[in-house]
């Protein structure tokens, strides 16, 4: 590229950033590395930030990156900004300082708290600022964590003012959300602009995460503990990277649902019985943890899970409770309590807040309303500020204006005043051109295996569309970016897999109960949307034999019709006659208003593997969530097309199935969930098309939704028969189409699985699949009877509920008994 | 006064239900000017039960497990108390709203007042219940007094109705329709109160099933009753309020447990697997004993 294009962006860019800007106001060195990035960047980029910008989204995507913005029902593509913020080491030193500063800091509070409350007792601390939180839990008062640890993370959010001096925002212990994301923009990053992050000396944030890994264990009761990363479920705003962080980390991902306390200790379920679990973190508030303790109206938690934290002997990160430390009430006396209990000012101011509670603090803020931004104390709705939980006060004019003094007299405790905050900018690419936004940090620290605090040397930018961005993680509009930490000499390589080697091992640990069923039931959907496809191209003319299709002879039409709607994936009663054939197969292809469409049951495949996110691979979950093809009712060929690029699809799972999943319990379980359905629709074909009856359309029907045609011809080389086609078709023990090698499978699958019994007798599911197997295997084509299709059937149908009963959850949904007495 | 008081809840259940785990509130939590002897629990079929360690609030929690299938439960509690006399009247020198408002953010202990100024989770800081009666809790009135008329103009302007509500109705629908039970104007009050920046509680508990001679039978007396505390200052302490029946707390008002709304000191909630329909019986009976005062045993 030539050198007018490179030095273009920066140039460009500074020509017109605002004062304070991260790049325009950087020291000579930093600048030096800013403009290398972009010349960089520009070159790849062939001079268009637009095409770098689609680059880098394109790198998130392929991550799976999305998020939900509250209230949303499908995720949303990841916003990830082109553009990495550079920060030097000196000036990182700086922030890094402060941030363990205050992680010691709001470590003592809470512990004080929770346990002597000293602070409110000298006077430090008022108790209503306290009491006031919502994440304030009475309950926890006498607990105490391992090592005395309520705190394991930390996250704060700072920002730059535009002389250059940055300041917190806000303090964050409830949940770590973002510290994914930044993992995954790093990755997406990275991905997109080859070695230039090493080539910027860019320091690596593997290490961070594998002393977080180590600072969870080390508070552990055994020493090769057994930890969960506890998600409120699927449908959490950052499930994803939830699900991606305890990938990353080893850990188990784990709902409320799969855990038990039982006399004091916490257990996962999983197929083997209960197994001990020694550490908890938790990615849900305090108040969800536990019903029977603390808000009865919580589903997703664990009954009893406070008497086990309160027992001692589990690790809980952080500690319930730890939550109340957040507020914006509380941030107001952080500076006078840095000073009571460190000895010491804040390294990193806060930005500055008086709590109304306090008279003089009040009437600060009543005569200062215009230059200050008034919040809700505790983030909860007040009556002063019906919209928002913060508003500028100069905005506050009138009516709006009056009853906010006249709610601050009746509970001044409920709201703060803040100093009005002005971020410095970035650059970041908007429209095709580079732009400075304004941004924040979301900074992460957490303990190492000795209890230190470590801070991630990266964060998660947030960068503003518009306004204050101190409310969520993303807001509509919004922007992330990566942060980069730029070393003045060569990093040395690290990963999550160097440092203290881990012992090898084998298998792939516990398969918790829930994960089985749904990897069981993953496998008889996908195997139910194959077989519907298969019907679904037979009624459309898809077999190879030139004068199937359209023109069957009436009967068998009809059966395949009957099919369709027996299986839900068109209305009962739909007709048959030729001419509907089109809008049929276009109805039980793609409306989703009825449960057994192709459409309709990609969609709960799509579902389930959601609750797997962290066990499947991202191509699995790339083909499962690919839109349907397109076709047009009307034209046949459409539809034929469509139908066969969907079964391409799904043999694509099938290969990714069998070529890439560990041969673990996991695999057994999407497995015999395949095999299970494979067998049951056997039964019920070859009832309806191999019937002592079956004419020769029924049979080559047959053999075209068995998949069966081509071993057919190579065995026989007249057209069908009855008896070789049953054989074939059910009996057949090397045909894996067959009814005896689905029995077969599961009759091995079943064996293979972990057994609860001390005895050795063999558990149900195994004495059923063993006589399902050896029901099929002595008999021939020309001696079996429909009664032994009957007979396979009602044994499978068994197999399944005794799979369900012996391995998955049996709670159905937990009630709750409030009762007014 | 002293009673005997027996609560008997029998649960039946349309289905079998199983590994229930029940939190019961029912055993009066110690409070000043009142003792509990001979406290007995009885359930039926046996259960696990397991005394809690003291909760956050001053209540009393039972645990009930029961592991094996069940389509009935009777849980009966009985005890003895006394409840200290002497009627408490509003003073001229009582402290003002605005004073004790002042007062309850300086407090300095962890305990009461500071965590009974905030919400709860069935009592959220309903705006339309503030405009209702900004007007009666003016901070220049006296404490005693004004709370006094407030449980009054409850009573007065409120259905007192059973059926129309449920433990699960939220206090906006009451207020809404002015109609409910004891609960319903407890917490009605409570947000009241709040609202002015006062420490108000909930308190669950018994009322004397037949009255003194010739003083009309109390509303709510036939089941657990629920009335208000509020906190009138350092001097004056807590007071019961109890807007169902329009009147100060005294010593036919026996308490059980206290909490910021329902949610903290419900008389039993839980959890349990399957079932379905269940419907309750309750007998309530609060007699008091003929005994000379108060004599708490030794």
């Amino acid at each position: 590229m030539d050198t007018d294009i490179r030095s273009g962006w920066a140039d460009a860019y500074l020509a017109a950033a605002p004062q304070g800007d991260l790049f325009a106001d950087a020291s000579p060195d930093m600048a030096a590395h800013w403009r290398t990035m972009l010349d960089r960047l520009s070159s790849q980029a062939k001079g268009d930030p637009a095409t770098l910008a689609d680059h880098v989204a394109r790198q998130a995507a392929d991550l799976g990156l999305a998020f939900r913005l509250t209230g949303d029902e499908q995720e949303r593509a990841w916003p990830l900004g082109p553009l990495p913020l550079l920060i030097g080491a000196a000036e990182w030193r700086h922030i890094e300082t402060g941030l363990v500063q205050r992680a010691d800091l709001l470590e003592r509070i809470v512990s004080d708290i929770y346990s002597t409350q000293s602070l409110v007792r000298d006077g430090k601390l008022p108790a209503s600022v306290v009491t006031g939180s919502p994440h304030y839990w009475r309950v926890m008062t006498g607990t105490a964590p391992p090592r005395g640890h309520f705190l394991h993370f930390y996250a704060a959010d700072i920002g730059r003012g535009p002389g250059g001096e940055w300041r917190v925002l806000a303090d964050r212990v409830r949940t770590p959300v973002g510290v994914g994301y930044a993992l995954e923009n790093r990755l997406a990053f990275s991905r997109a602009t080859g070695d230039l992050l090493g080539a910027m000396n860019t320091r690596r944030l593997a290490p961070f995460f594998s002393d977080l890994r180590r600072g969870l264990a080390a508070d552990c009761a055994r020493s090769d503990p057994r930890i969960g990363l506890l998600t409120p479920g699927r449908f959490n705003q950052s499930y994803a990277e939830q699900a991606h962080l305890a990938r990353y980390l080893g850990l188990m991902l784990v709902e409320g649902d799969d855990l038990i306390v039982s006399e004091g200790r916490l257990f996962v379920r999983t197929i083997q019985g209960l197994k001990r679990v020694d550490g908890l973190w938790r990615w849900m508030d305090s108040r969800f943890l536990d019903p029977l303790a603390f808000d009865g109206q919580s589903r997703i938690g664990v009954a009893d899970l406070y008497d086990a934290c309160a027992r001692g002997g589990l690790m809980v990160s952080n500690w319930p409770g730890a939550g109340v430390i957040e507020s914006r009430a509380l941030a107001a006396f952080l500076p006078q309590l840095a000073r009571a209990v460190l000895g010491a000012d804040l390294i990193l101011p806060n930005i500055a807040t008086w709590w109304c509670g306090q008279p003089r603090e009040r009437d600060h803020v009543r005569a200062r309303l215009d230059a200050l931004v008034l919040g809700s104390a505790f983030d909860q709705p007040v009556a002063g500020l019906p919209e928002t939980p913060f508003l500028p006060g100069a905005s506050l004019q009138g009516d709006s204006r009056a009853a906010l003094l006249a709610a601050l007299d009746q509970r001044p405790m409920d709201y703060v005043g803040q100093e009005m905050v002005k971020l410095s900018t970035t650059p970041a690419v908007i429209d095709g051109r580079l732009t400075p936004l304004p941004f924040t940090l979301r900074i992460f620290v957490a303990r190492d295996g000795s209890g230190q605090w470590r801070v991630m040397p990266g964060a998660f930018a947030r960068l503003a569309a518009h306004g204050d961005i101190r409310a969520a993680l993303m807001g509509r509009g919004d922007m992330s970016a990566d942060m980069c930490v730029i070393d003045a000499r060569p990093v040395p390589a690290d990963s999550l897999l160097g440092g203290g080697a881990p012992a090898i091992r084998r298998i792939g640990g516990m398969l918790p109960a829930k994960a089985a069923d749904n990897l069981f039931w993953l496998g008889r959907y996908i195997e139910r949307a194959e077989m519907t496809l298969r019907l679904i191209r037979a009624i459309a003319g898809g077999s190879i034999e030139a004068d199937l299709g359209p023109s069957l002879a009436s009967p068998t039409m009809g059966r395949l019709v009957g099919l369709l709607a027996a299986w839900g994936a068109v209305p009962a009663g739909a007709g048959s006659a030729q001419a509907a054939v089109g809008p049929l197969c276009a109805v039980a292809l793609g409306d989703a208003q009825q449960p057994g469409s192709v459409r309709a049951l990609m969609a709960t495949v799509a579902n389930i593997g959601e609750g797997l996110r962290d066990r499947l691979a991202s191509d699995v979950w790339r083909l499962v969530r690919m839109p349907l093809p397109g076709f047009d009712g009307a034209v046949t060929e459409t539809l034929l097309d469509a139908s066969s690029r969907m079964i391409d699809r799904i043999s694509a799972l099938s290969g990714l199935a069998a070529e890439n999943m560990g041969r673990g319990d996991g695999w057994r379980f999407h497995d015999m969930g395949r095999r299970l359905e494979r067998a049951i629709h056997g039964c019920r074909l070859i009832a309806l098309f191999a019937g002592d009856q079956a004419s020769d359309d029924d049979l080559t029907v047959l053999l075209d939704l068995m998949d069966s045609q081509i071993s057919y011809r190579t065995r026989y080389l007249t057209g069908p028969a009855l008896a070789p086609v049953r054989d074939l078709l059910a009996l057949e023990p090397v045909n894996p189409r067959a009814l005896a090698w689905q029995a077969q499978r599961l009759a091995d699958h079943v064996a293979a699985l972990p057994t609860l019994r001390a005895d050795g007798l063999p558990e149900e599911p195994r004495r059923i699949a063993g006589a399902l197997a050896a029901q099929l295997a002595p008999l021939t084509g020309d001696m079996l009877t429909m009664a032994d299709i009957a007979a396979a059937e009602t044994r499978l149908l068994a197999l399944s509920d005794a799979i369900g009963q012996r391995y998955f959850l049996q709670l159905r949904k937990t009630q709750s008994a409030d009762i007014l007495a | 006064m002293i009673y005997h008081v027996r609560h008997r809840t029998i649960l039946r259940y349309a289905a079998p239900v199983r590994l229930a785990r029940f939190n019961l509130r029912l055993k009066p939590a110690p409070w000043p000017g009142q003792w509990t002897s001979d406290y007995e629990l009885l359930v039926d079929p046996a259960p696990t039960i397991v005394e809690s360690r003291p909760g956050g609030w001053p209540v009393q929690v039972a645990r009930l497990v029961i592991e094996s299938p069940i389509r009935q439960l009777s849980i009966e509690s009985r005890f003895r108390a006394g409840v200290q006399g002497g009627a408490i009247t509003p003073q001229l020198d009582d402290p003002t709203i605005g004073a004790v408002a002042r007062a309850a953010l300086t407090d300095r202990t962890m305990g009461p007042p500071s965590h009974y100024l905030y919400a709860g989770a069935r009592t959220p800081m309903l705006a339309q219940i503030g405009d209702w009666t900004r007007a009666a809790l003016d901070p220049d009135r006296p404490i005693v007094a004004a709370a006094l008329d407030l449980a009054l103009r409850i009573q007065a302007d409120f259905a007192y109705r059973t059926g129309v509500t449920d433990a699960d109705t939220p206090v906006a629908d009451a207020f809404a329709a002015r109609h409910g039970v004891c609960q319903d104007f407890a917490h009605v009050m409570v947000i009241a109160l709040r609202l002015a920046g006062l420490p108000a509680a909930y308190v669950s508990g018994y009322l004397r099933t037949l009255p003194p001679p010739g003083m009309p039978r109390l509303v709510g007396a036939d089941a657990m009753h629920a009335w208000v505390m509020l906190w009138c200052g350092p001097t004056r302490g807590w007071i019961g309020f109890d807007p169902t029946n329009g009147c100060i707390a005294g010593d036919g008002h026996l308490f059980v447990a206290m909490g910021r709304d329902y949610a903290d000191v419900a008389p039993m909630d839980g959890l349990f697997v399957g079932g379905a329909g269940q419907s309750l019986s309750v007998m309530v009976d609060v007699a008091p004993q003929e005994e000379p005062a108060f004599s708490a045993p030794a």
